[in-house]
Parts: C-alpha cells; structure tokens; sequence
C-alpha cells in the first residue's frame, strides 16, 4: 500500500509522523507524574510503527500513472477491517459489561476493569471504533464513485483514518487509566478533542475537494448524509468539549459550562450525536448501498431530500427531551418534546423511501443475506425512531427516563439500525473492494443474519421488560399512600432479564467474529487470485453453497 | 436571478450546501441554549449556596474517573414519588458550581442527589470496599483501591485555579491553602483542620472520613463528597414542594 | 427596541423556531417539486446503479 503512494506524499507522511513523534516525547516528558505522559508514550509508539510501515515501501519506484485511473480504495479496505476490529473489541467489553450486572465480582477487584471505566469503553469503542471508521470507509468509496472524481490526493485519507483511529486509542486507553470528561459519548479529555478537531477538518477537506473535481453537476444525496454527518459533529463536538485544562501538562481538566447549561450543551450534544453520527452517516450508507445491491433506484429521490432537510433542521431542537422533569426551564422541554414528536416524518419518510425501494425485489431479500441485512436496519431504524419520539413524550418519559427502557431503545437503534446496515453495507462493499464475485461464504453472511437478529430481539426485549418493571415498581404505591418498593427490591427484580440481555449480547458478538472471519477469508481469495493459487480459490465456492 | 434558480446554484455549489447545513442545523441549538445562559430565571438564586471544598472536589473528581454517573443519577425530577423517595426534587442552583453536571441519565443504583448525611462515613467505607457486605443484593462493584491509593494532593491549587477560571467564586485564600485544606479536612484535630470551617464554612465536615485520621487515602475524598451532596445550600428545603 | 433581557430572548426563541421551521419546510418542499429539477433527481437516483469502474478524473 506505501508503494502506492508517490514519493512526495511518503516523504511528507514521514514529516508528519516524526512531528507527531516529538509531539508524544514533549506530552511523554512534560506529564511524566500525570497519565497525559502515558498517552505521550502510546502517540510515540503509534508514530514508530507507522515510520516502519512506511519504511517498508519508502524507496519503492514512484507508482505509475495508471493509479490515476482507478479510484483510490486503500483506506477504504483498511478502514473496513479496522471497523470490524472495533466491533469486535467494542462488543466483547459491551458483553462483559453486561455480564458484570448479573455478576458483580467479575471486576476481579481491580480498577480499570470496574464497570463505570469498561462502560465508556463499550459505547467509545462500538460508536466511535465501528461506527465511526466504517463511515470513514464507506464514505471515501461512496464519494468516489457517486461523483466520478478520484480522491484529491492519498496521503491525507490515511491521515484522516489513521489519525482517528490514534484518537479512538487514546480515548480507550484513557478510560482504563480514569482519564475521562464524564460527558457521555464525549468523555476524551481536551488534548485527545483538539487532536480530532484536526483529523475532522482535513476529512471535510477531503470532501469539499472532491467534490470540486466532479463531472456529475449533482451530489448524490448519500454525499449530503455525510457531509452533514461530518459538519454537524464537528459543530457539536467543539462546542460541548469547551473545557479549561488544569495545567498544559495535565489531562484533567474542567467544563467551560456548569449545571442546568452544561446538562443542556451535553443532550444538545448527546442527542445529536445519535442525529448526526448514528443516523445521518448511516442513512448516507443505506442510501448508496442498498440501491446497488438491489439494482434498483432509491423510491422517491425526492422523499430523500425532503427527509434530510427534515432531519438536519429537527434533531437539533429535541435534545432536551432527555432531561423532561428536571430543573431545565419548562418551555425548553416542550421544545423538545415537540420537535422529537415532528422528527417521526422524516425519520418514518426514510424508512419507507428504504423499504419500499426494495419492494418489487423481495425475491432477492429472500435470497440474499446481505439486502437483508439492510432491509432490517430499515425496519428498526421505523420502530426505533417511532419507539424515541414517544419516549420523548413527557409522560412516557417520567416512567421511561432512568431505566432500562432507554438502554434498550438506544440498542434497538446501535444494534438493529446502525450495526444492520453496517454489516449489509460491509458485505456488499467488500467484494467491490477487493474484485471478488462475492463474499467468501453466504452461508456464514446467514448465520451471522440470524444471529444478529436473534441477539437484538433478545437484548431489545429484556431491557424493554426491565425498564417498565422498573419504572413501574418505583412509583407504585400501596394502600396507605407510601411507596410499595424499596429500590433495591426493583433491583432484584432486574436479574434475570439482566441475564437474558447478557445472553443476547453474546448472540450479537459471536455474529459479528463470524462476518470478521468471512471479511478476512474474502481478502484472502483476493490475495490466491493475486498470486495465482487456483487451488485455493476453488475452495471458497464449495464451503459457499 | 429567481429564489429558484439561487436554489440550483446552492445545491450545485458545496460550499453553499456546507453553509445551508450549518444554518439549518444550528438554530435549533442556539434557540434552546442561548436564553439559558441569561441566567437570573433559569437558575434561581441561594445566597448561603458554598462552593466545594478541595477535599470535596478530589472526591468529585474520582467519582468521575470512576464513572460512577454511569449508574446513578443526581438529579430528582419534579414527581411525586421520586421526591418521596429521595427528597426535595433538585434545583438548578444545586448544580451551580458543578463542572460538568453530574445529574446522570440512568439508575441502576439509586439517586444520589440527596445521599448527604444519609448513611454513616463508616457505612460509606464499608459499602465503598465491598457493597455486598451491607446491601447483600447489590450490582455495585467493589472499590477497593480507594482505601489503598493514597490522595493525590499536590494539584489541588491548579484544580481550583482552573474552577475559578469556568466561574466558581473561589477566593485567593482558598487556592493558595488548597492542600493543607485537605489535609485538614480528613485530619480533625490537626493545625490545618482549623482553617478549613473558616474558609468554607462552620457546617464543613472535618472527620477522618475513612477512620484513619492519619492519612488522606483516596476514600476519604470520596466520602467527603458524598457526604455533602445535596447540602451545599438549603434552597430545595425552603421551596414551596409541588411535584406533579 | 429589542429588550435582551431572558423574558425577551425566551419568547423570541419560542416564536422565531415555529417561522423559521415553516419558511424552511416551504422553501425545501418548492425546490424538490420544481418541474425543471424532476430529471435531474431520476438521473442522480439511477446514475448510481451502473458506474464504470475508473473515476473520470
């Protein structure tokens, strides 16, 4: 992949990781008695191993110019297998995460293992990890193609995924450590949100770049999806991580807001966190690939645009339908009650466009696990967008807010909508990506399907049960007017669907450790054509069918 | 040139998309957020409101590095059983000096709004090193390091520093005394203990919160903080209550 | 004149979202029907399906 670059673009991708280098040896001395200089020494190391890579290719010839004629998918490829990656690590620490409810012990008494640490590393690592280099990935091949225009150049792609994947590290291993904001979905300290504030501008520079070579004189609404994806994270991410660090050479540092405005900049930031980067970016993917696998147009392109105007302008407004009942002012909660009630027609008008573009094709959702995939993300993307504008509503709320109810709905979304059309999405790309008739085994794309579908239903339903239990069990009170359950008795009562939801994780991650296995088996029929091992070759069909 | 044929350029030109998407996308959040920062209604005001002391916000901050807010919230909705339950439902100023706010999101353990002065410091170590020891049926892991790691004191100036800089009245006095306030805080009876109820208030605690008036072990600043949560002013107590 | 007091920006807040909403739900409703851009559209949804696989530039 070095060889591809030209020997400008490896010369001034070794500048850059030799001042990346230095810039970890400067964090590294200066917060040598803080856990910011542990994070100087991971920067150090990432930034070696990178130069050794890059060593490895660094005097090769300069590439022909008949890379000019193809698009430039290397990070899209490797985008894709460190997303899978990500999930695989992001869902293993969600299970045990989960495990640790119904079994408390399981910390093994030790600190970076307790469940307040691990808990941010699940959600980082799913959101961030997956969702966020499979959007990277997907996108760079989505641009590419839907305006005819070659990447404006390779070096920066690879500093936008590896520099984002830098920053996912340093959020993890930051967690670990007790490194944390405490924003949720936001808890990097300052130095790791200054680093993706630099990786986030050169990605939409990429994007305003590539777009300035198209021949199509129309953007492809996928490219509208992610390019607010990228814009609106980047607004919120800066506003909501405005914090004064104690000291330069220090992580800790303290929110520039307090009390009743921080809660309301977090769910601003929270809530469109899920707008821009789990629906915004994810609908992009579906509105690309779902109509390729199916070979059909979108339904109604119009419906898409009106949709997304919908959905940039609305979401905004509907964060503070997480705080209804607090001491955030009334009329702000009904602000955002009512626009999260409005946001059902254009998330439903998505939905539907999804849907009923596949109608006329269902023989092919019948027979190929991949569409399906996308055709559930579809459906729960309906019932989870339908499920959180009644949540939204102040009196659902006040039994909803607190429970388990909210973490099944969130999962019903990560799970169902976002992880769904993922994985259909990675199916479909990857045998375009590496020249492949198909994926290494559709048997396995079934299992993984089926599995994926059995561990939501699991999850989704034992947390639905929780939650109202819960919520129901606290306000319950017996005939003299004092309350019937004591908290802990509520407690109680959550072990087994504590259990089940367990249980439906582990489902959902021995599903997505199959789709890595088929993704790497995949590439390796790419690399037995390369090479020219027919032999190996004909293998994949026969364990396919 | 027609509104329509503006539309065209718009959409053909990506930088006008790029600003069409930042318009549309930022009025919601400048309309609900703006006016909350005009703030004399949004927060309502509690002149005996104190700031938290070092101790306190060493706990504060382990609290976070733990992520104890993953499971507990801090704030009490305005409903009738969650002001039976936990007490007076919470009040903006309550969170006036804290950031971030900590009011939570889910409650896999209770509210903590109120914990102050609810249960004992020794109940609290008790629970902090083994929850299962006191509460058999608990889902809380232990902390059992929090007894072992010795308080990390010596930035505590910095930390109050950087409060003042966000907006926390702290007075010079305070920042330049920060850690010998700690140590005094957790040391009854020492020559520091004397300074802090005259900086931060008589009603200060000063124990030894973990029972080892000796060291200044990370339990107890996370004692200390729990032990004021919900006791910073008497606000929510003096509010007419009308949950819903 | 404008008073910037909270009273004020509270209310404005409120009513400016409902005229702001309308105007842009109008405004993006015109644009998707406007009869000359219906080919566009059905060219940019089909384009998709077959592209060559070599960039133009």
């Amino acid at each position: 992949m070095v060889t591809q670059l030209t020997q400008n673009e490896r010369f001034l991708g070794l500048i850059i990781l030799i001042a990346l280098g230095c810039l970890g040896l400067v964090m590294a001395a200066a917060g040598q008695h803080d856990p910011i200089g542990m994070h100087g020494w991971l920067v150090v190391v990432c930034s070696i191993v990178m130069i050794f890579v890059l060593a490895n290719g660094y005097f090769a010839p300069e590439p022909s110019e008949a890379r000019l004629e193809h698009y430039y998918d290397d990070p899209s490829k490797v985008g894709i297998v460190v997303a899978m990656l990500w999930a695989i690590f992001g869902m293993f620490i969600g299970d045990w995460v989960a495990w640790q409810l119904v079994y408390p012990d399981l910390t093994f008494d030790a600190a970076w293992s307790s469940f307040g640490r691990i808990r941010p590393a699940h959600t980082t690592g799913v959101i961030f990890g997956f969702g966020g280099n499979a959007l990277i990935a997907t996108s760079f091949h989505v641009l590419q193609r839907t305006t005819r225009a070659r990447l404006p150049d390779q070096l920066s792609p690879w500093f936008v995924l590896l520099g984002y994947n830098l920053f996912c590290l340093i959020a993890i291993s930051g967690y670990f450590m007790g490194i944390t904001q405490s924003k949720e979905y936001a808890e990097p300290e300052w130095y790791a949100d200054i680093w993706l504030v630099i990786v986030w501008v050169t990605y939409f520079l990429i994007y305003l770049r590539t777009l300035a070579r198209r021949r199509e004189p129309h953007i492809y609404v996928a490219n509208w999806y992610y390019m607010a994806f990228i814009l609106v994270v980047a607004i919120l991410h800066i506003v909501n991580n405005l914090a004064m660090p104690i000291a330069w050479n220090q992580a800790k540092s303290y929110s520039a807001f307090s009390g009743v405005q921080d809660a309301m900049t977090q769910w601003w930031y929270g809530h469109n966190a899920v707008a821009f980067f789990l629906t915004a970016g994810f609908l992009g993917m579906m509105y690309y690939y779902m109509p390729k696998r199916a070979g059909r147009p979108i339904f109604s392109y119009r419906l898409s645009i009106i949709s997304f105007w919908g959905i940039t302008f609305m979401y905004m407004w509907a964060g503070s339908h997480h705080l209804h009942y607090t001491a955030l002012p009334h009329w702000v909660q009904t602000l955002g009650m009512t626009f999260s009630v409005m946001l059902l027609v254009p998330s439903w008008a998505s939905a539907t466009n999804a849907l009923l573009t596949l109608n006329g094709a269902w023989h092919k959702v019948r027979d190929d696990a991949t569409l399906r995939f996308m055709m559930m993300a579809a459906i729960f993307y309906g019932l989870s967008t339908f499920e959180g504008s009644f949540m939204a509503i102040r009196a659902v709320n006040s039994l909803s807010h607190y429970t388990d109810w909210t973490v099944g709905h969130v999962h019903a979304g990560a799970l169902g909508w976002v992880a769904l059309i993922t994985f259909g999405s990675i199916y479909a790309v990857v045998p375009w990506l590496w020249k492949q008739p198909r994926m290494y085994s559709p048997k396995l794309i079934e299992w993984h399907f089926w599995l994926a579908m059995a561990g939501t239903l699991i999850y989704v339903f034992a947390m639905w049960n929780s939650g109202v239990i819960q919520g129901l069990m606290w306000r319950t009170y017996n005939e003299s007017g004092t309350l019937s359950y004591s908290f802990i008795d509520s407690l109680v009562a959550m072990h087994p669907y504590y259990f089940a939801r367990a249980f439906g994780g582990l489902l959902f991650l021995l599903g997505a450790i199959i789709g890595f296995y088929n993704v790497l088996m995949t590439i390796r029929m790419a690399a037995n054509v390369e090479t020219g091992d027919e032999a190996v070759i004909g293998n994949p069909a026969a364990a396919g069918e | 040139m027609s509104i329509f044929g503006l539309h065209y350029k718009l959409e053909r030109s990506a930088i006008g998309f790029t600003l069409a998407v930042i318009v549309a996308a930022s009025i919601g959040g400048l309309v609900e957020i703006a006016p909350l920062f005009t703030i004399d209604e949004t927060v309502e005001p509690a002149p005996d409101m104190r700031v938290y002391t070092p101790l306190e916000l060493a706990g504060r901050n382990i609290y976070i590095r733990e992520g104890c807010y993953a499971c507990h919230s801090q704030m009490i909705r305005t409903l009738r059983d969650e002001v039976e339950r936990y007490g007076p439902y919470s009040l903006a100023v309550e969170s006036k000096y804290d950031h971030p706010m900590l009011w939570g999101s889910k409650r896999t353990g209770p509210d903590l709004a109120r914990v102050g002065s609810k249960y004992s410091d020794q109940w609290h170590v008790a629970h902090l090193i083994n929850p299962r020891d006191v509460v058999v049926e608990s889902k809380m892991p232990p902390y059992g390091w929090l007894m072992r790691n010795k308080l990390e004191l010596n930035d505590l100036g910095l930390h109050l520093k950087a409060m003042r800089k966000v907006g926390v009245p702290y007075s010079d006095a305070q920042i330049a005394n920060a850690v010998k306030d700690a140590i005094g805080q957790a040391s009854p009876d020492s020559d520091e203990a004397t300074g802090v109820s005259e900086r931060y208030g008589e009603a200060t605690n000063v124990r030894a919160f973990d029972g080892l008036p000796g060291t200044v072990t990370e339990m107890d600043a996370v004692v200390a903080y729990l032990q004021i949560l919900g006791r910073l002013t008497d606000a929510a107590h003096k509010t007419p209550m009308k949950a819903e | 004149m404008f008073d910037f007091d909270h009273g004020s920006i509270v209310a404005f807040s409120k009513s400016f979202g409902l005229f702001y909403l309308i105007a842009l739900s109008i405004g993006v409703l015109i644009y998707v029907y406007w009869p000359s851009n219906k080919q566009r559209f059905e060219d940019a949804a089909r384009n998709i399906i077959h592209d060559e696989d070599k960039p133009c530039r």
